[in-house]
């Protein structure tokens, strides 16, 4: 259902040193010299907000979350810091809300599922 | 006078601007008043370096005992610290401060907060009621007013944080002060773990979306109860808990056990923090201590510094904090 690949999370996450906003997508730059890149449309699709997330559950809403991602215009988003925990990313359309926690960025960035295919579910108490 | 939409200067008349009568007189001196206060808004606003709205969506789930522990947990930090309580129809904050009764100084037109424990100080519509069992029924104008009066006329001086406790539910006095305060830090949503104030609390981070003003977290009350005793060493211990459940403990080598019974159920506020993408501050105990401690005036956190709860204040603090910490970006560049 979801579209990412990758291995199960096992390793520790560097800390992040450096965000590039290019013009596709953002390199992020870790302690110790790594380097990824996460295109501005995979880090939209990833949004981790109550809006976004449920559409990832199935395979047609997946679907429908990637053409509006890629619908929307490509452009830098504005990176804000959230405590000393996650970014926030602000674009002049789409969904600005979701806020990316380091380790979700860190996922992303490894090209694997943020969510470890965990299915999205409203009211889980 | 002519009807002509042309008018001419007559050199003979009498060139004195007409008076203006009582009314315009009344209206000139309300808009007067209304730009200084704007004017000293945005000069309190520079004062203060940090704003927190608390809310709840849900009356009832301990909104004001948050709100007077955020500040006194701060305030127990050694920063200066006031609260501003804006539950005008049912204002609780000076009592649970140890401030019953008090009256409100005020001095060259400015109102003097009273001030508290820890020295936190305190502005609230109970310190204008002659009794506290009058109502105070005000329609939503003559609200504003009262909250613009209440943010732009008081002296609060250099304050490191303001805390400004709202009533339950998304009315229009969070978004008085959203518009009135400027760089309000953000709001922190109080819930309890039974699943109406959840609803609700979802409903306060929406609303916070409206207002443009970030959620700082949320924080679950009364997330447990946890009973403590005395058996014999090495002992298990069985309790009847609610939903038909049984919790066993083991008394230590001293013979001392806990228990937490999760009385309106457990984990909530993080899972509703969880799906709406914000921070998780943090869970408060169910403890009788604070429904005393509110009665009596001495909080929680004053009479137990070292208590529980006090040590489950400072953590929610503490998370509070590394939200609005300047520089909590800690040396990322961003380009």
């Amino acid at each position: 259902m979801k579209s990412f690949d990758g291995d199960e999370m096992t390793d520790k996450m560097p800390k992040m040193t450096r965000i590039e906003r290019r013009e596709l997508d953002v390199l992020v730059s870790y302690d110790g010299g790594s380097e990824f890149d996460i295109t501005y449309d995979d880090l939209r699709y990833a949004c981790p907000c109550a809006k976004c997330s449920p559409l990832r559950n199935a395979d047609e809403g997946c679907e429908t979350l990637r053409k509006q991602v890629e619908a929307l215009p490509k452009e830098k988003p504005k990176v804000r810091i959230v405590g000393n925990y996650a970014l926030g990313f602000e674009w002049t359309q789409g969904c600005s809300s979701g806020i990316f926690r380091f380790e979700r960025i860190w996922d992303l960035a490894n090209r694997r599922d943020p969510d470890n295919g965990k299915l999205y579910v409203h009211g889980a108490w | 006078m002519s009807d002509s939409p042309v008018t001419t200067h007559d050199p003979n008349a009498d060139d004195k601007p007409a008076e203006a009568s009582p009314q315009e007189q009344k209206k000139m001196e309300q808009a007067y008043a209304q730009m200084k206060r704007k004017i000293s808004m945005e000069e309190i606003g520079k004062q203060i370096k940090h704003k927190v709205m608390v809310l709840s969506g849900k009356g009832g789930v301990g909104k004001s005992t948050v709100s007077t522990g955020l500040a006194l947990s701060l305030a127990q930090q050694g920063l200066s610290v006031g609260i501003l309580d804006i539950d005008i129809t049912g204002p609780n904050i000076p009592k649970m401060m140890g401030l019953d009764g008090q009256r409100l100084h005020v001095e060259s037109g400015r109102i003097h907060p009273a001030q508290g424990h820890l020295g936190v100080k305190v502005i609230s519509m109970a310190f204008l009621l002659d009794s506290e069992d009058t109502p105070v029924v005000w329609r939503g104008p003559i609200k504003l007013g009262a909250i613009q009066q209440f943010i732009g006329d008081v002296e609060w001086g250099n304050l490191d944080y303001l805390i400004i406790d709202f009533p339950p539910g998304t009315s229009d006095e969070p978004l008085t002060v959203a518009q009135s305060l400027p760089d309000i830090d953000g709001m922190v949503i109080v819930t309890t773990p039974q699943e109406v104030a959840l609803l609700d609390s979802r409903k306060s981070i929406t609303f916070s979306e409206s207002l443009k003003v970030p959620v700082l977290g949320v924080v679950e009350n009364m997330s447990g109860y946890t009973i403590s005793g005395k058996a014999t060493p090495g002992s298990e211990i069985e309790i009847a808990a609610p939903a038909g459940k049984t919790l066993k403990a083991t008394a230590d080598d001293e013979g001392n056990f806990s228990v937490t019974l999760d009385i309106f159920k457990k984990g909530g506020g993080r899972l509703t923090a969880e799906e709406f993408g914000v921070p998780f501050l943090g869970a408060l105990p169910f403890d009788p201590g604070f429904v005393r401690g509110g009665d009596d005036g001495v909080h929680r956190i004053v009479s137990d510094p070292e208590g529980p709860s006090a040590i489950a204040f400072a953590a929610i603090v503490s998370a509070l904090q590394e939200q609005i910490v300047e520089d909590a970006g800690d040396g990322l560049e961003i380009i």
